[in-house]
């Protein structure tokens, strides 16, 4: 464990930022609190989470693939060669780019996730940083280096080689100095995930009728924010562009609230209401990834509840289905 | 990837967000702003797929000219010498009426602004005009007479304060979806929802109590909920006394309108009616809300009077969480009537009729002014089937498309000597122009937009624009120095200084005011903080003036030759004549082709099984399009989007037009429908 005031964690990331393209928080002009450049405004190291899913930097909006040039030859996407570091993110970020990171390494892997996300760095940053100096917990290990703040200064720990290396010049401090913290970031994950975890045992059961799904899919106004702003949310549809030069290929974020994501050249659709549609959004996270994955796959980032315009983002719906369909 | 914070091209309801460049410098995504108050980090599916279109090959990049019949790629000086030489020409020769100005709710208000002093001071014509005339300008001729504003009298954020809401005709959660959302997100805590709208739209699925009139018999219904008021005593007497007049002959008025009288007319039953006005009444704060399907009829302004009156009769005016909410449609339909992109009145809606306004703004611009009133674009489109207009000017519309009756607009725009259209995508329109000048859209220029809550914001620059394709303002500015008028404006910023001077409700605005959030007009003065809620002590007008009206049918109605009634509107995932969300690659997946609704019943008797290509013809023109059975229309009863040119709605509208708005009867018409 090591620990550093504002200087040397300035100095850190003035390190970081040789070697790689260091993104960290800052606010935009409207008070947005965006992953920008180091470097090109001021670090804001406390706060609401980054609201750009931090997935974004390795599987964006739109993400060019391939052109086709007119004689035929195929150029891949070109990748930046200098890796990239984010900085800043909270402990729900990074379980969902752990999650993501699993699920595009299994074979056959994404590529075009895998070459933008090679050799990347991630710092997580928690402790009294939240909103109004609240506690954000703990972060489960899922990235190179934790730094937690402190009314006077940070902690350090890392998580892999790369981490260890990059806080080796720092001043060790005893583990103990973390005091509390670890059982108060523990309490406060099952507090919040609590809800969550039991929604997704009656989920499981079948115990929701469609009539909730109905009810629930009725008030969705098919925006697809809550896919899109979900960090573990992959889902894309492909498109082609063809212009003088050739015929560009890129993904873009798609949504399975939208009809047209299942549905057949026929017409005929598989998830053809909204209800049957809300179901999955819900039933995915909290079911069918975690017979796939052993985890339900959401972190509880907030992203979801935030951007839903009409109030049934993941935790709303899971505090609904508790409320109405648990059985004890 | 870098952010750029701008307003959202598609409806008025004026969310903004970052438009996000990647490395490359390519428009890559949108994050919406997390602390605007109307956003607040949330947007609808067309603001989150709103840099889809902009760098899409089809764009634009090179001026065109007409040549042996062809249009061909042309250099600047020579398309702008061109344009103004035969403008100039066919004014000359014909007389300066012999031009015809279409202005644009999608460009800017600084863009609205000079073009229309490009017609009246460049050209000398106040024959300028833009799509308002199809969507509100009946709203704003309706509410300046009873109210004095054409306007939004509320604002967004009312729909969290409000113990009612009236949706008639507005399909909000698809049209204006972040207001429609509200509006749900009210519902679920309390708010009780009439909705009024023959189609079973989303609200009504949330409503406590949904009224499917006839298409056309809007009049008829707010008629008889107000008698109904009237009849049990709730009308709100105090506000009637002191803050209205002409209430005797609103109550003489309604009194035909019994609840079975109403009832025979809207095909709905008495008790709903009954119902309807006791809960309107009962409610302490309603809003009213309301957009095309008021407005779209050839009594359009009566249908706006009689939703003006029913907010008069009940004190729902100049309080929180109250008012005549007419929903602008597009991103900047507000800005271009405030504008005076309208045939009778320069921005601020100052008339042209009136001395004084000519005098300031002749002498603001150092040119004499057209002192008539112009034509209405509706009616331009007449003149030049007539032959007595020559040319026409157009700036990002497409009224092959978005017009009632396409053969006659065709005919109308072939007849013409001269067109020059000014648009980022080769539109049906611009295949019939002479010169077709190529623009930036909204992402690749500076400007400010109005919404419908009277929110005036900036849009920024986060792209140039492709090729060698111009903003709006710069070509227009090119065409001012042609014409012999100053127009040196080294950026809008300079532009909206000239209107800040010349237009008293934007006075107090100015681009470092409105930086985040925008100012909401009226702002008269630099430390003016603008105006969320009119008429809160008295009305723009003073007293708000009840206006009376009765029943008039739709001018062509269902018969044995044309036994369906057909409307048109737009769907969810489309916008207008879909130049723009056609090429985005998300919305144009989720509805790719034409179709009409059909309600079962209809379909049974007619054979006619879902997805199946149906002919539907009316008196003016034959279309064809895939059938989706549904029960959201009622027997009868038609609907089809205008968005697809290879099915287009508007070959088979009626361009019957409101003898005061002169808007066409896009709502109501007469079919007949075939299995092919
Ligand atoms: S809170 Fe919502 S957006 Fe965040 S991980 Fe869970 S489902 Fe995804
Ligand atoms: S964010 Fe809400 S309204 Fe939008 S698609 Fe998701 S559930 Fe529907
Ligand atoms: S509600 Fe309107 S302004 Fe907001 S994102 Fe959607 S189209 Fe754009």
């Amino acid at each position: 464990m090591k620990h550093m005031q504002r200087a040397e964690l300035d100095s850190l990331l003035t390190h970081v930022a040789q070697s790689y393209r260091l993104l960290v928080p800052q606010r935009l002009e409207d008070g947005t609190r965006l992953l920008r450049p180091w470097g090109e405004g001021e670090l804001v190291l406390s706060g609401e989470p980054v609201q750009r899913k931090p997935t974004e930097y390795f599987l964006p909006q739109l993400d060019p693939l391939l052109k086709i040039d007119t004689a035929g030859g195929v150029q891949l996407a070109t990748v930046p060669e200098t890796p990239l570091c984010l900085f800043g993110l909270n402990r729900a970020d990074l379980q969902c780019l752990g999650f993501v990171d699993r699920f595009c390494a299994f074979p056959p892997q994404d590529d075009a996730y895998a070459v933008k996300r090679q050799n990347g760095l991630l710092i997580g940053l928690t402790g009294y940083c939240g909103p109004d100096g609240q506690l954000l917990p703990l972060t489960d290990g899922r990235c190179d280096i934790e730094l937690i703040a402190l009314a006077d200064g940070w902690l350090a720990q890392a998580f892999t080689d790369i981490g260890s290396a990059l806080l080796a010049e720092f001043n060790d401090i005893d583990p103990e100095t973390l005091g509390t913290i670890r059982s108060l970031s523990e309490k406060r994950i099952a507090e919040e995930r609590a809800t969550l975890e039991q929604a997704a045992r009656i989920v499981q059961q079948e115990l929701v009728p469609d009539d909730f799904w109905r009810e629930i899919g009725d008030r969705c106004i098919l925006c697809s924010g809550c896919n899109l702003v979900c960090p573990t949310c992959t889902c894309f549809c492909v498109q082609d562009r063809t212009d003088q030069g050739g015929t560009e290929r890129s993904r873009v974020w798609d949504s399975c609230q939208f009809d047209g994501f299942m549905r057949e050249a026929s017409g005929h659709n598989p998830l053809g209401s909204e209800a049957l549609r809300t179901r999955r959004r819900i039933h995915h996270k909290l079911a069918a990834d975690v017979e796939r994955w052993g985890e339900i796959s959401c972190f509880l980032c907030g992203r979801c509840d935030k951007t839903c315009p009409t109030g049934i983002g993941i935790q709303a719906v899971a505090a609904e289905i508790v409320k109405r369909f648990s059985t004890n | 990837m870098k952010p750029t914070l701008t307003v959202c091209p598609y409806c008025g309801t004026g969310c903004m967000f970052h438009l996000l460049r990647d490395e490359s410098g390519r428009l890559s995504g949108v994050e919406p702003s997390g602390a605007h108050p109307v956003s607040r980090g949330q947007l609808c599916v067309k603001g989150w797929n709103a840099h889809a279109f902009v760098a899409h090959p089809d764009r634009l990049t090179t001026p065109l000219i007409r040549r042996n019949g062809r249009l061909e790629a042309a250099g600047w000086d020579e398309a702008l010498e061109l344009v103004h030489r035969r403008l100039r020409q066919l004014a000359d020769d014909h007389g300066s009426d012999s031009l015809m100005f279409l202005s644009s709710a999608k460009v800017s208000n600084e863009e609205n602004y000079l073009l229309m002093k490009l017609a009246r001071a460049g050209f000398g014509t106040n024959n300028v005009d833009h799509c308002a005339r199809l969507c509100h300008s009946s709203t704003v001729t309706g509410l300046v007479e009873t109210l004095g504003s054409g306007a939004m009298t509320n604002s967004i954020g009312c729909f969290d304060q409000t113990d009612l809401v009236l949706v008639i005709g507005s399909n909000t959660t698809e049209q204006h979806p972040l207001i429609g959302s509200r509006i749900l997100q009210a519902v679920q805590n309390g708010t009780r929802l009439i909705v009024a709208d023959s189609r079973k739209i989303r609200l009504s699925r949330h409503a406590d109590l949904h009224l499917r009139q006839r298409n056309g018999s809007d009049v008829a219904l707010l008629n008889g909920i107000i008698r109904q008021i009237i009849e049990e005593g709730l009308e709100d007497r105090a506000f009637i006394e002191t803050r209205t007049e002409n209430y005797p002959a609103l109550k003489a008025a309604v009194e035909p309108y019994t609840p079975q009288r109403t009832a025979e007319l809207t095909g709905l039953d008495a008790e709903q009616i009954i119902a309807a006005a006791r809960m309107f009444a009962q409610a302490d704060k309603a809003m009213l809300v309301y957009a095309m399907g008021i407005t779209q009829h050839s009594h359009g302004v009566d249908n706006v009077r009689a939703v003006s009156n029913l907010a008069l009769l009940t004190c729902n005016l100049g309080r929180p969480g109250t008012g005549v909410n007419p929903l602008r449609g597009q991103n900047n339909v507000q800005g271009a009537c405030d504008m005076g992109a309208l045939p009778d009145v320069y921005s601020g809606y100052q008339k042209v009729a009136d001395p004084a306004m000519r005098t300031k703004f002749s002498n603001a611009w150092g040119v004499p002014l057209p002192s008539s009133p112009g034509l209405m674009s509706t009616h331009a489109i007449d003149a030049a089937v007539a032959g007595t207009l020559k040319g026409f000017f157009i700036l990002g519309e497409n009224p092959l498309l978005s017009d009632a009756n396409q053969a006659h607009v065709r005919q109308a725009l072939e007849n013409l000597e001269f067109m020059v259209t000014v648009d980022i995508f080769m539109t049906e329109t611009c295949e019939l122009a002479d010169v077709v000048l190529p623009a930036s859209c909204y992402a690749e220029k500076d400007g400010t937009f109005t919404s419908t809550e009277r929110r005036v914001q900036r849009g920024r620059t986060a792209v140039d624009p492709p090729g060698e394709a111009r903003t709006d303002w710069q070509i227009l500015t090119h065409l001012l120095r042609r014409c012999g008028l100053p127009a040196a404006y080294a950026d809008p910023g300079q532009i909206m200084e000239e209107i800040a001077a010349l237009t008293p409700s934007y006075g107090g605005i100015s681009y470092q005011r409105l930086d985040l959030d925008g100012l909401c007009w009226p702002c008269p003065d630099s430390s003016h903080p603008g105006t969320p809620i009119l008429h809160q002590q008295q009305c723009t007008r003073g007293k708000g003036h009840f206006s009376p009206v009765s029943y008039k049918p739709a001018k062509e109605e269902p018969d044995a030759e044309y036994p369906l009634l057909f409307s048109t509107g737009r769907t969810y995932f489309h916008w207008h004549t879909g130049s723009m969300t056609r090429r985005s690659h998300l919305l144009d997946r989720e509805e790719r082709r034409a179709f009409a609704e059909l309600n079962p019943q209809d379909a049974e008797r007619l054979g006619i099984g879902d997805r199946q290509t149906i002919r539907i013809s009316s008196r003016r023109g034959t279309i064809e399009v895939s059938a989706e059975i549904t029960e959201r229309v009622p027997p009868g009863q038609v609907f089809a989007p205008f968005h697809f040119a290879e099915g287009a709605a508007n070959v088979l509208t009626n361009n019957a037009l409101d003898p005061e708005s002169g808007i066409p009867e896009f709502k109501v018409c007469a079919v007949r429908v075939e299995a092919l």
